[in-house]
């Protein structure tokens, strides 16, 4: 029960309250530029949480194998050097160089996969699948996960991190395909000459981003509001 | 903070990690290798890949794809023109079938002081919001002048001489893309079978006392062309050449002396007579912009 009650708050955290565009404003480049039309968005909202989801898996496996302090590969690898079994191995350092690693190389082999076996899924994001390997949203899923891998007491265990990802995933979905269905009723709207183009679009953003500030301290609401119920 | 112990194992823990990964992408890459037909990669070399549509597909990919499965005529290039289409037939193994060149005619003569009953337009400078309005010239069928089928050319093949679209035939390749911009419809793809052909250059469908209202030059629909030569017929009240039939312009002589008004001119390079008409002219060696008479037309888009 606990358990549940941490998921959906994460996942809720993720989609809502703290969400990846609009509150923390990581993925942004591609929250202006796919955020034309809202069917694409949308195809954009879901290539992002797919791979959100992947590098998640894979960053949680990382970082609780090899990235966190006195974390066993290291520690192995250190003994089989002959090192001091007493020293704590910490590879945090590479935490940056290993998650883009991470991130670039699994989306080349889930591009070569779907390339093979959805072939029409590949035509219909291919496009996006290249693009998505350098969003800082993504990144930024793997430093959060990193971030709770720290404590060696509360340990987030897979299954967090991987509602995290998709939580944040459904979030920038949420966040891009809202902001698309603005931008298309822009275009009807008389805009003032200067703002047409990337002006109206970073206001829009700006406005619909302090509109999510409304979340903030809902978590804790949910929290008591279950907690009451429960009792 | 970066001691030996970390930088020793950070290292053993990278190459490890790069061997690996190097391995499982190497191996994905042959597993799941999707095989493209050499003939379409073929072809998409031979194709100039400016991706102008003028053939009917979405891009040159799409074309060379429509090609290697016999779909398409391997002719259909515009912009690579007979060199492109022999290719493409050698690479096919089939015989070029003989196409004529087509290129964009602007079925409308009439300048600006040629037009009558305009009014001062203030609108978006588009033929397609212009188009919207009613009253912004008397002629409902010539065309604008704001130019939609400029920007819509990639080549520099087509340009606004005094408010009529202009097409230059040295530049014009045929990819139809002035003609499906042009919301009145008035240019369209003539097989220019000689340098210079004949056309109709008007548009406007009314009866004569309605044009002789609206334009010092279009057809009035008199017949009197199509009476005259066999290869013309009246679509309405405009005559329209057969071009499947059309020869050389002498076949046209007598309608064209019979014509009452300016509607059938020709378009194409131009003729010697032209060029002897310029050719004492001289041309400065160098031109300099003048800043009091140049227009800057260029506009910021955001």
């Amino acid at each position: 029960m606990d358990t549940a009650i941490t998921l959906i708050q994460i996942a809720l955290g993720a989609a809502l309250i703290n969400n990846f565009v609009l509150h923390y404003f990581v993925g942004i480049c591609p929250f202006l530029g796919v955020s034309r039309r809202v069917d694409t968005a949308f195809g954009m909202g879901c290539a992002v949480t797919f791979v959100i989801s992947i590098a998640a898996l894979l960053s949680w496996v990382f970082t609780y194998f090899i990235l966190r302090p006195a974390a066993p590969v290291p520690t192995w690898v250190w003994r089989v050097c002959g090192g001091d079994p007493r020293t704590t191995v910490d590879l945090s350092v590479l935490s940056y160089v290993m998650y883009i690693f991470v991130i670039a190389s699994s989306v080349q082999f889930v591009e070569l996969y779907v390339r093979k076996f959805f072939p029409y899924l590949y035509k219909s994001f291919g496009v996006f699948l290249p693009l998505i390997t350098t969003n800082c949203a993504i990144l930024f899923a793997c430093l959060e996960i990193m971030k709770r891998l720290q404590d060696p007491d509360r340990l987030w265990g897979l299954h967090e991190a991987l509602t995290l990802a998709v939580g944040g995933g459904l979030g920038f979905t949420i966040a891009i395909v809202l902001m698309a269905g603005i931008r298309e009723e822009l275009d009807m709207c008389d805009v003032p000459k200067p703002l047409v183009g990337a002006g109206i679009g970073l206001i829009t953003a700006g406005i619909l981003a302090m509109a999510f500030m409304g979340f903030t301290g809902v978590d804790k609401g949910i929290e008591n509001a279950i907690n009451l119920l429960l009792r | 903070m970066l001691t030996t112990v970390t930088m020793i194992t950070a290292a053993v823990v990278l190459a490890l990690l790069a061997v690996a990964t190097g391995y499982v992408l190497g191996w994905a890459n042959r597993a799941f290798r999707v095989d493209v037909d050499p003939q379409v990669e073929a072809i998409l070399d031979a194709l100039p890949s400016a991706n102008c549509g003028g053939c009917g597909f979405t891009g040159c990919s799409d074309y060379a794809e429509a090609v290697a499965r016999g779909e398409a005529g391997v002719g259909l290039c515009a912009p690579g023109g007979a060199g492109c289409a022999k290719r493409l037939a050698e690479i096919m193994g089939v015989e070029v079938t003989e196409r004529l060149p087509y290129r964009a005619v602007v079925h409308c003569a009439a300048h600006y002081p040629q037009r009558l009953q305009r009014t001062p337009y203030e609108g978006e400078p588009t033929c397609a919001a212009a188009n919207l309005v009613a009253g912004v010239q008397g002629c409902t069928y010539g065309c604008l002048g704001f130019g939609d089928c400029v920007r819509a050319c990639n080549y520099d093949a087509i340009g606004v001489v005094d408010g009529l679209a202009t097409v230059d035939y040295r530049s014009c390749v045929g990819c139809k893309a002035c003609a499906r911009v042009c919301p009145r419809n008035i240019i369209t793809m003539v097989p220019f079978k000689a340098e210079r052909m004949l056309v109709v250059a008007c548009s406007n469908q009314d009866m004569g006392p309605d044009v002789k209202a609206v334009c010092e030059l279009g057809c009035i629909g008199c017949k009197g062309c199509s009476r005259r030569a066999d290869r013309m017929e009246m679509d309405g009240n405009l005559p329209v050449i057969d071009y499947d039939r059309y020869g050389s312009a002498g076949d046209f002589q007598v309608a064209l002396e019979k014509c009452p008004r300016a509607s059938l001119v020709f378009v194409g390079k131009p003729s010697q007579e032209d060029l002897a008409a310029v050719a004492d002219e001289h041309l400065p060696d160098e031109i300099r912009a003048d800043f009091k008479t140049t227009v800057d037309d260029t506009e910021w888009r955001g």
